[in-house]
């Protein structure tokens, strides 16, 4: 019945909706029809045309009236209604184009930049990881201590596959980097080797071909890999064709099985071109570790649930490797993967949301200053329109409507200004996770139309309490006009202005902050000159270099090839390039001084160099002596340390002759310090320079660096050292990075986050002196009889200025001591972005107070100038 | 002139829907057959009539067509639709209900 009902109702309404002229012309012709028919049927009963005509029209009871009554029945009044405002406040924004163009851009910069950030918040932190059901999905690590998880080891992978009872599917991920051949030229590319259960625990599908079956897993079987679309594209044509051809990884050949789908080059936070099958043989030892293991809950199984299961098989494998592996606390630990791929973005990302939340509202509060203004200045026009009837709501509404429409026009700017601040994001946070997730989709679409109406909201609450406050017909009289208007409302749009500093100010100190850690950071010194030098990752493939022998002969060839070079001054090889790739970190017991038990050894990044490695770098040798060609595989292990190292673990003693324990393993022989060189930063510049240096002949390592200083010409240089590593071996990939190159991406981060903040201080600071000047220029206006008369009396131009500046500069005063406030509640959570820098540095504090009230200043002597310059005779007699 | 509010609330729109229950008639004769039919004790303003019509129709009640009229030019006839005939039904009814109660009321007499 409802339903029918609706069917005779509807297309009624859309039709009076949308075809308005025609129902209109309807309704004219109808009205019409009764007249003509109604004059003459009283022409027939006697009456004069004239006369019938006039009758007819008062029985009908006028027909505009008419019009009216029949318009009410058809429900759409509100609707009209709301349109013809929005078409008048349309026509008034368009009388006024300054006053509308500075506010739909000032609304619009933060409505967009706050929609940019909010897609990204989305992306990274509200939505599902994109894999079916994957609040199911977790990463298994070790754990012995709070904060303190690694890797698996093949036996733990084992020996969770054979025993573990909570999940769908388990495999793991070896994250690493092959060189490429068989397809153009060799290029060194990113690799995820993977079990099948790592593909089926995440639930992703094939585009072309298939993905891994438990059978490749099996040692001995053929080697096959899934490529990504990208790399399927570039070196084999296309997704379709590459399945079945071969591609050459490390000197192995595999056939391509399958293809994933475009846009899947990463998977659970690894982003590799090819995911070759990992086939995992049984070992004879627990470690070495390295292996990121992934398994899908059963459903309802908890994560409770499966830590125990887990905890369950650390115990019963312990025994059973307990002379390779003595840490009894560790455990087998799941994590949800999406706490693992998150991480810390929330910081990062937090950081963002906060700056662009106080932009946002600064916005607001300046689109309020100018409401406000606007409004004070049609008092008059509003008058008129009370005095000929318009009730106070309609007058309210009149004014709400032009807010909103203010705001949708905003909204739609913003919408530009939004999709181009997601472009940037990329280049902004290179490091954020699930960035090709992050776009303008409905869902931010939809926000940024709630942040329309919110603004809308907040911006026409003080335009709507004055005209709500507005005595009816007070103000038709100038001079009432001029005294009244309002004492309070000019206390509401210095309330804005108020508010404008306090928010402003934070952001301001944080850059400051920011800007001052960022430059002690730069001042730190890295340890090396990094002037001339360059360096060349390289990985040696296990099909040519199957064993340690093979390796170190490469390695001690390619130096003594190097260092023949013209031009090369020093040259070495290391498994870890300052100032942050750490490379290897190792746990190590003090012999003279050991851990108690039970609890964690120290670590230290563990670097394997040749003894070129330290001229290469510019590090100086302080103590002791460096490796000798005595130092092999075969004689007692020994180690150089860093000062920062000496200075930690044996403060005030004699370093050299001391020995340790390495890596936990005490059956093997105790290590010996035999040398103390000077500092460098391994894991970050804001980091200590502790460091532990081992002969790479007694490390047996496949991957490494080439470090070459040159006599300050690399460009020159590097083409020679190319010929000379590509005649060793002309299948490894050469691409050389110049180490300056390194210490500036260090800095890449805290520079990125200065330059943000700074920009949303800039654009804030901006704002509250637009602000301000607006509010004193409208000082101005209003007073404009007044100082006409005080400058009339005898006052100076100089005076009068101050006048004005003094005014202003209360409220500015007023908001950057609201806005310390804030900011002291409010920097803590900036400590950790900080280096050697205290929230509360006395610098960043007076500079960004001082510079805020700078800009007030300025922002307040213009309009006092221009106070000044007032003609007084002028001024007196207009209006 | 008598205002629709003299006619008991809702009574126009029975009284309308009633009379297209007969006919399709454009607004000007319902005006006419109201008159007549009530021997002009209801004195029906023309000037709510038309907004009547106008509701019954957006209602869905009664539908509106266009037909050339006897002099030649096209005039607006409304006729009842089947969710009129209905509400006609219902309508009649509580106005049986209400007069028989005022009616009943009016007939007691006093002691």
């Amino acid at each position: 019945m409802r339903l029918e009902h609706w069917l005779y109702k509807l297309p009624l309404r859309l039709r009076s909706l949308f075809h308005r002229g025609e129902v209109e012309n309807e309704l004219d012709e109808e009205l019409r029809d009764h007249l003509e028919r109604d004059i003459a049927q009283r022409v027939r009963l006697g009456a004069s045309p004239a006369e019938a005509e006039r009758a007819a029209r008062i029985a009908l009871g006028g027909v505009e009236q008419q019009k009216e009554e029949v318009r009410d029945t058809r429900g759409l009044r509100p609707l009209e209604n709301f349109v013809a405002d929005i078409r008048y406040s349309l026509r008034a924004l368009r009388r006024n184009p300054g006053f509308t163009a500075a506010a739909v851009l000032v609304l619009g910069l933060g409505l967009g930049a706050s929609t940019a950030v909010f897609s990204v918040l989305d992306a990274v932190l509200f939505s599902e990881l994109p894999y079916p059901d994957a609040a199911r999905l977790v990463r298994v690590y070790q754990k012995n201590g709070p904060g303190n998880f690694w890797t698996l080891s093949v036996v733990d992978v084992q020996a969770i596959a054979e025993q573990q009872r909570s999940f769908d599917a388990f495999g793991v991920a070896r994250w690493s980097s092959a060189s490429l051949s068989g397809a153009g030229a060799p290029e060194q590319v990113a690799i995820g080797g993977v079990t099948a259960g790592f593909f089926t625990a995440l639930g992703v599908t094939a585009a072309e071909g298939r993905l891994l079956e438990p059978r490749d897993d099996t040692p001995g079987a053929p080697a096959v890999v899934v490529l990504s679309h990208a790399l399927a594209e570039r070196a084999l044509g296309g997704a379709a064709k590459a399945v079945g051809r071969s591609v050459t990884l490390d000197g192995v050949s595999h056939t391509v099985v399958g293809v994933l789908p475009p846009k899947r080059n990463e998977l659970a936070g690894i982003t590799a071109d090819a995911w070759p099958a990992l086939q995992l043989t049984r070992p004879p030892r627990r470690g070495p570790f390295g292996l990121r293991g992934y398994g899908r809950l059963k459903p309802g199984v908890s994560i409770e649930a499966a830590e125990r299961d887990l905890a369950g098989i650390s115990e019963r494998i312990f025994p059973i490797w307990a002379s390779s592996f003595q840490d009894k606390t560790a455990r087998l630990f799941p994590v949800s993967l999406r706490t693992t791929i998150i991480g810390n973005a929330d910081r990062s990302v937090g950081f963002f949301a906060g700056a662009v939340a106080l932009v946002l509202l600064i916005a607001i509060a300046n689109v309020g200053t100018l409401m406000l203004v606007r409004t004070s200045e049609r008092e008059q026009e509003l008058s008129v329109r009370a005095a000929l009837g318009a009730a106070r709501p309609r007058l309210a509404r009149l004014v709400a409507t032009e807010c909103l429409t203010l705001a949708l026009l905003a909204g739609v700017a913003g919408l530009g200004i939004a999709a181009a601040g997601i472009s940037l994001v990329g280049s902004f946070a290179p490091n954020l996770p699930r960035q090709a997730e992050v776009g303008l989709d409905a869902r931010a679409v939809g926000f940024l139309g709630l942040a329309a109406l919110f603004s809308a909201l907040l911006v026409s609450l003080s335009p709507l309490a004055q005209v709500l406050r507005r005595g009816t017909a007070a103000s038709l009289v100038p001079d009432a006009r001029r005294a009244g208007t309002s004492r309070s409302s000019n206390r509401t749009r210095a309330a804005f202005v108020i508010v404008e500093f306090a928010l402003a100010l934070p952001l301001l100190l944080g850059s400051g902050l920011l800007l001052k850690s960022f430059l002690q950071l730069q001042q730190v010194d890295p340890g090396f000159n990094p002037e001339g030098v360059g360096s060349v990752d390289i990985g040696l493939p296990v099909a040519r270099y199957p064993n340690d022998t093979t390796r170190l002969r490469f390695w001690e060839q390619l130096v003594e090839r190097v260092q023949r070079v013209p031009g090369v001054v020093a040259t070495g090889i290391t498994t870890s390039l300052p100032p942050d790739n750490g490379g290897d970190v190792n746990n190590f017991d003090l012999v003279a001084h050991p851990v108690a038990d039970g609890t964690n050894q120290p670590v230290a990044p563990w670097v394997w160099v040749t003894n070129g490695f330290f001229d290469a770098l510019g590090v100086e040798l302080v103590d002791g002596r460096l490796f000798t060609i005595a130092d092999s595989g075969s004689a007692p292990p020994v180690i150089v340390v860093s000062r920062a190292w000496a200075a930690r673990y044996f403060p005030g003693e004699p370093v050299l002759g001391q020995q340790l324990i390495e890596g936990g393993c005490t059956s093997c022989p105790r290590t010996t310090v035999v040398g103390v060189v000077g500092d460098v930063h391994y894991l970050g510049l804001e980091t200590r320079a502790e460091g532990v240096y081992a002969p790479l002949a007694q490390g047996g390592i496949r991957s490494g660096a080439l470090l070459v200083r040159t006599n300050g010409a690399p460009g020159r240089v590097f083409p020679a050292v190319r010929a000379q590593f590509s005649a060793l071996d002309p299948e490894l990939p050469f691409a050389q990075e110049p180490l300056s190159d390194r210490l500036d991406a260090s800095l890449a981060d805290p520079r990125r986050y200065t330059a943000v903040l700074s920009a949303f201080a800039g654009v804030a600071v901006l704002l509250a002196a637009l602000g301000i000047f607006g509010l004193m220029s409208y000082v101005v206006r209003q007073r404009r009889r007044e100082i006409g008369v005080r400058i009339a009396l005898g006052a100076q131009p100089k005076a009068v200025t101050r006048m004005i500046v003094v005014r202003g500069m209360r409220y500015a005063l007023a908001g950057t001591a609201i806005g310390l406030v804030l900011a002291a509640l409010q920097m803590r959570w900036l400590r950790s972005m900080l280096f050697q820098v205290a929230p509360t540095d006395p610098v960043a504090l007076a500079g960004g107070a001082g510079v805020l009230l700078l800009a007030g200043f300025l922002a307040c002597w213009l309009p006092g100038r221009r106070a000044a310059r007032i003609k007084a005779l002028e001024a007196i007699s207009t209006e | 002139m008598s205002k629709p509010t003299d006619l008991v609330q809702g009574t126009l729109d029975l009284l309308i829907l009633k009379i297209l229950a007969f006919e399709p008639q454009n607004g000007w004769a319902v005006g006419q057959r109201l008159k007549q039919l009530s021997s002009d004790v209801l004195q029906v303003s023309e000037g709510s009539l038309y907004p009547a019509l106008h509701k019954l129709e957006q209602e869905g009640w009664i539908s509106a067509e266009w037909r050339p009229s006897e002099n030649n030019r096209r005039a607006k006839f409304y006729s009842l639709t089947r969710l009129g005939r209905r509400q006609l039904a219902r309508e009649t009814e509580s106005w049986r209900r209400l007069s028989h109660a005022i009616s009943a009321v009016v007939r007691l007499r006093e002691v």
